[in-house]
This record gives structure tokens, C-alpha cells and sequence, in this order.
């Protein structure tokens, strides 16, 4: 019985991590139609950015005379990770998306080339093996019967605050109201006098960033390592997700998560030797869909339905 | 269109005939190694532009068919013992096979979707290879497979191999234009053009979608298989992503939607690379060169020059795909093209500035033969 328990509990974790990379794909598509096959890259680059700025602020700041506590000086490294990640992603936007916006071969052209030129970048910096990436909170609780590592519920708690905090940003904020504006018509929301370059490039951080944190609490609550590989299953299944979903729908976007996370889970643990074919599981489901219903489970614009 | 007034196919055979020559101009194992690979790579970047830059149908899942290719060859060499000559057009049909059956769910999406559908399926064949790992030799892949000339002389055998190559795609590319030029290549071009107005001209775009699937799979998967008994091994990295996109850089580079676009990209790659970078000097990680780093711990990654090479060109096709989605060798082709408007343009203007001398004359002659009050030359 404590199967079934760990596989629910589990599933939830995993669907809400997976859910909150999926929701920065779908976010920078719904306002942009943008389909940027490097959303895995921010994902990827994410631990090693954590990696780099723990082990810099683990050094530097006994220098500066500041004393905190290790695990605060991993979250902080997180944060600024996560930023981080989400500057590089808009930078990046800048230089090259943004100037074929419009073509759609060009943009699947260029967006796929740059997931090859980070990985490559990744490679060259930090070499083609498993690379460690620093964990935090090992120490388990039991919940419902199940030992669960504290990072793993840190890692559901921080992807449930900031799918809340982006719901009401889009919801109450202007900007947001922005953001809903140009998913729904671009040139009626630029003859209102939005700036749609400097929007885009907000939107691309808000979702490279998010894609870094789910990175990050990936690799290190639940792998431990990060690869230059790695981010072509991210980029998987966020299509997965939103496809099941529907690409464009903020809702959509959270319940594909999690039934994807819970496929995942029930593959990897019911089928024999499930984990040799678990990453081909989010494109099987992919392919499927869109087989058969396109369209996926909701609509097609960021929609605000509540 | 003719460039510099030769025509195309004139000018395809006189380049047949060069590199025809070439090895007999005593070049050495190592560059008739380079051009094997960009050979067998120029039918696969080929195969790939039928489907892409002809039919417009994206496919980021190209590495399915090389895969397939090798691994069809592979098994059947491996587990009956079929020889060479059979494996390779049983590897062929195969080709054939999947790509209609693969073409079956690419039929309904369309842009991103479809690009992402066909990334699918080499992913999940790789599973499948994995899986199955007994049977088909998981990661090692199927090894010893039977080479094409067995030559004890190793030059011999690449001067074989350079040949070989050299002849199939010359042969491929020949099909490739034959189709291309057909009322079926038409077809194909009404399809990129405007699929909609094509299905309401009557025409079954659903067979010719099927139909640029299965030609592109099947020289697709002669280029897989051709490369897994020159290397005698047929392993997973041939349905990698890396391989997938290969022959999108290959393809932007020498031009997109030609048959010769393809061809150019994959010289002009395989041979800056093999020149150019690996003369390149070894450069330290990125990470040595920043100066806070004495905390970074010492990792050993010596393969630079390759991870470089890739960085570059797929930065290349950034840029190329900003600026000139059409590629290089189009834009070469595209400016003769306006050039030789441009001069068409002079012919015609001088002759017509000619015919107007003539006029005039004419009727100058014939005002003033008859001694009238000379008028003025007509405007015109």
C-alpha cells in the first residue's frame, strides 16, 4: 500500500515541478507564438548557473564577512541562478529570435540551433560527463507514510508560489494585462501602445527563468547531477504538457503536468526496466495527442478562465 | 537559369568530371576520407531538402531514416547473414516503409507541431533500440559489419569508398532532380507554396506528402546505410539530434529548396572543418580564462576542437538563417541571377534604343525626300 502512496505522492511533486517548466514554454508562446526549442537549454543551464554561484558565494562571503547559514547561501544562489538564467534568456532573445519572429521555419531553425550552441558551450566549459551538482535538504520527513526528502517539498512548494505569483502577476498587473493583450491580437495590442520587443523579452526571462528553477530542483533534489544533454527531455515534456494541455492555456499547462508526471512515475515504476524507456514515454504521449486531438484538453490563447 | 551562360546540367557534369579527376591528382587518404563523409552526408542533406526546402514538411527527426537505414542493413547481415549487396536495398525498402508509416501522423499538424511529431520518432526508435538492447546490441550497436571493398590496401579501399559515394550521389542527385522536375516535383512546390490552394486545385495532397516521405526516407536511409558498413558499426548515436539537424546546417549553409544547395553544404562543412579546426590550438575550458575560479574544481575535457566545430557552424546557421534563410549558395546564385537580368535588361535597351534610331531615320528620309518643310524628329 505504501506504493501507491509513494507513486500519488511522488506523481504530485514531480507534476508540479514538470508543470512549472511547461508553464514557461506555454507562457512565451500564448504572447508571442514563439516555439523556442531551446526552452530545455534554460532548463539545463540552470545548475550549472546554481553550481557556479554556490560555489561562489560559499567562498566569497565568509570573505566579506557575512556568516550565514549554508543553506541560506544555497537559496540565495538559487535565486540569482534563477535570474540569472532568465538575463541569459532574454539577451539571447534579443540577438536572434527577435528578428525572425514571423517565419516559422526560421524560428524552429534558429531555436533548435541554439539549444545545440549551449549545449556545446556547456560542454566545452564543463566537460561531457555527469557533472555534481551541490543538493540541499537531505534530511526526509514522512508525509502520509511516505519519506520524502525536504528538498523535494520545498521543490512542490516553490513551483506552486510561483504558478500563484504568475497567475495574479498576469491576472492584477498591468503588465500583465499587457502580456494577456498580445497573446490575444499583436497588432491591436501594439496599436494600444504596447511595446511588444520589451514584453517578449520580460516574458522569455520570466520563462527561462522558471525553466532554470525547475532545473534546478531536478538535479539537485532528485538526480544530483546535470549533463549538456539534458535538455532535450526537458523540452519533451514541456511539449508534451502543453500540448496535452493546449498550447497557450494556463490551466491547461497545470493539469497536463501532472498527468504527465503521473504517467512518468506509474511507467517508470510499474513497467520492468520502465527506466530505460521513461524518456521516450512525453513523446509517445505527444505523438498520440496529436494524433488524435490536436488541440489538446483547452484552448488555444492564454486564457484567464476562472 | 545559366550561370556565367553555361547550362546547369553542363555544368553538374563538368563538375562530375573534376572530382571524377580529383584523386588522380594525388590526394592523400586523409582528404579522401573527408570527401567519403561529406559524400554520404550530401545524400542525406539531399534527401532531407526534398522534404523540407521542396514539399515544405519540417522534419527535425531526419536521423529516424539514417538510423533505420543502418540498423535495417545491420540486423538483417547480422541475423541471416545476408550479404551486401541485398542488405542495402532491403535497407532501402525499409526506409521506404517508415517514413510512410511515420508520414501517417505528420499528415495532420502543420509548422512547430509537425517539426516536433517527426523529433519524436527517432527518440522513441532509440528507446525501442535500448529496450530491445539483446537483440539489437543496445549500446554497442550491431560491429563488424561487412565493409564495401575489402581491400587488404587501405588507399585502395578509400579510393574505392571516394568513387562509390561519389557515384551514388551523383546518381541520387540525378533521381532527385528527375523527381524535382517531374509534375510530381511540381506538386511538391504547390504543396510549399499554398497547401490549401493545392488540395482545392484537385490535387491528393495527402498521396504527395506520403509519397515526398517516402522518397526522402528512402535516400535517407541509403545514406544511413551506406555509412554503417563504412564504418562497420550501426549504433544508437545514428538517430542522435545531433544527426537530425546535420543536414539543416548543411542544407542553410549551401541553400535551401535546390538540389545542389545541399551538395555545396555538405563540402563546404566537412572540409572547413577537417582544415580548418583541426589546426585550431587547443583552447583551455571557458571556465579556466575566468579569474574567479581558483574554487572550480579541475575538469578534463579534451575533445575542444570538435565541440568548437559545432558551435561555430550551427552559429553560422543562426546568422545564416537571420539574415539569408535561403542559404550561401543561393545568395551566389540569387546575385548571378540579378546580374544577368541586369545585363538582359542593357540588351534589350540598347536594341530598343535602335529600333527608335532606325525609325526616325526612316521617316526623316521620307520627309525630306519629298521636300517638304523638314519637321521636327519625332518625339519617341
Amino acid at each position: 500500500m505504501a506504493l501507491i502512496e509513494a507513486v500519488l505522492l511522488s506523481g504530485v511533486i514531480s507534476g508540479a515541478i514538470y508543470a512549472l517548466l511547461a508553464l514557461g514554454f506555454t507562457l512565451i508562446y500564448g504572447v508571442s507564438g514563439l516555439v523556442n526549442m531551446a526552452h530545455g537549454s534554460f532548463f539545463m543551464i540552470g545548475p550549472y548557473a546554481f553550481f557556479v554561484l554556490d560555489s561562489l558565494f560559499f567562498s566569497l562571503f565568509p570573505s566579506l564577512g557575512l556568516s550565514l547559514s549554508s543553506l541560506w547561501i544555497t537559496i540565495f544562489a538559487l535565486v540569482v541562478a534563477a535570474i540569472v538564467t532568465g538575463i541569459v534568456g532574454s539577451v539571447t532573445y534579443r540577438l536572434t529570435m527577435h528578428y525572425v519572429i514571423g517565419d516559422d521555419v526560421a524560428i524552429l531553425v534558429v531555436t533548435v540551433a541554439l539549444a545545440i550552441i549551449f549545449q556545446q558551450l556547456v560542454l566545452m566549459g564543463f566537460g561531457p560527463s555527469n557533472f555534481p551538482i551541490p543538493t540541499f535538504l537531505r534530511e526526509s520527513t514522512i508525509i502520509l507514510g511516505v519519506t520524502l526528502t525536504q528538498s523535494r517539498i520545498l521543490a512542490f512548494v516553490v513551483s506552486l508560489v510561483l504558478f500563484l505569483s504568475l497567475w495574479l502577476f498576469i491576472s492584477r498587473s498591468k503588465t500583465g494585462r499587457a502580456m494577456r493583450a498580445l497573446s490575444q491580437d499583436r497588432e491591436a495590442a501594439m496599436l494600444m501602445g504596447i511595446n511588444t520587443g520589451r514584453l517578449y523579452m520580460l516574458t522569455i526571462a520570466i520563462s527561462a527563468a522558471f525553466a532554470a528553477v525547475a532545473g534546478i530542483f531536478i538535479a539537485a533534489s532528485s538526480t544530483g547531477v546535470a549533463n549538456p544533454f539534458m535538455w532535450l527531455e526537458p523540452l519533451a515534456l514541456s511539449f508534451a504538457i502543453v500540448i496535452l494541455g493546449g498550447l497557450g492555456s494556463i490551466k491547461g499547462t497545470l493539469i497536463g503536468g501532472f498527468i504527465i508526471g503521473y504517467a512518468g512515475s506509474t511507467v517508470e515504476i510499474l513497467l520492468p526496466q520502465g527506466g530505460t524507456i521513461i524518456t521516450a514515454v512525453p513523446f509517445v504521449i505527444m505523438v498520440v495527442i496529436l494524433f488524435l486531438r490536436p488541440k489538446g484538453l483547452f484552448g488555444k490563447r492564454i486564457e484567464m478562465e476562472e | 537559369m545559366h550561370v556565367l551562360d553555361i547550362p546547369p546540367r553542363l555544368l553538374a557534369f563538368l563538375l562530375l568530371l573534376l572530382f571524377l579527376e580529383l584523386p588522380l591528382m594525388g590526394l592523400d587518404i586523409y582528404t579522401l576520407g573527408i570527401f567519403v563523409t561529406a559524400n554520404v552526408f550530401a545524400i542525406f542533406a539531399v534527401s532531407w531538402d526534398l522534404l523540407v526546402g521542396r514539399t515544405g514538411l519540417i522534419s527535425l527527426g531526419h536521423a529516424l531514416f539514417f538510423g533505420v537505414g543502418a540498423y535495417a542493413s545491420a540486423l538483417l547481415f547480422k541475423y541471416f547473414s545476408l550479404p551486401l549487396w541485398f542488405t542495402i536495398p532491403m535497407a532501402l525498402l525499409a526506409g521506404f516503409s517508415v517514413a510512410l508509416l511515420v508520414g501517417f501522423p505528420c499528415l495532420k499538424v502543420k509548422g512547430p507541431y509537425l517539426a516536433l511529431v517527426t523529433m519524436a520518432f527517432p527518440i522513441i526508435l532509440s528507446a525501442v533500440i535500448y529496450y530491445f538492447a539483446p537483440v539489437t546490441g543496445g549500446e554497442q550497436g550491431v560491429i563488424n559489419l561487412p565493409t564495401f571493398f575489402p581491400f587488404p590496401n587501405y588507399y585502395l579501399r578509400k579510393l574505392a569508398e571516394y568513387y562509390f559515394t561519389l557515384i551514388l550521389l551523383a546518381a541520387s542527385s540525378m533521381v532527385v532532380y528527375k523527381i524535382a522536375n517531374s509534375k510530381t516535383g511540381i506538386v511538391f512546390v504547390s504543396i510549399l507554396d499554398n497547401e490549401l490552394a493545392s488540395k482545392a486545385s484537385g490535387i491528393n495532397v495527402t498521396k504527395y506528402k506520403l509519397l515526398a516521405f517516402a522518397i526522402s526516407g528512402l535516400f535517407g536511409s541509403l545514406a544511413g546505410a551506406v555509412y554503417a558498413h563504412l564504418l562497420t558499426i550501426a549504433n544508437p548515436p545514428t538517430l542522435l539530434l545531433t544527426i537530425s539537424f546535420l543536414p539543416v546546417i548543411l542544407t542553410i549553409l549551401g541553400g535551401l529548396g535546390t538540389i545542389y544547395g545541399p551538395i555545396v553544404g555538405a563540402y563546404i562543412y566537412y572540409i572547413l572543418n577537417s582544415y580548418v579546426f583541426k589546426n585550431v590550438i587547443r583552447i583551455p575550458p571557458l571556465w579556466q580564462i575566468h579569474i574567479v575560479t581558483s574554487f572550480l574544481p579541475e575538469i578534463n575535457s579534451p575533445i575542444y576542437t570538435d565541440y568548437l566545430m559545432l558551435l561555430v557552424f550551427t552559429a553560422v546557421v543562426v546568422l545564416l538563417a537571420i539574415k539569408w534563410p535561403r542559404g550561401t549558395a543561393r545568395l551566389v546564385v540569387d546575385k548571378l541571377k540579378d546580374l544577368e537580368e541586369a545585363r538582359e535588361i542593357e540588351k534589350r535597351a540598347r536594341k530598343r534604343r535602335l529600333n527608335i534610331r532606325r525609325s526616325v531615320d526612316k521617316l526623316q528620309a521620307v520627309f525630306k525626300g519629298s521636300k517638304k518643310k523638314p519637321e521636327p524628329a519625332p518625339k519617341g
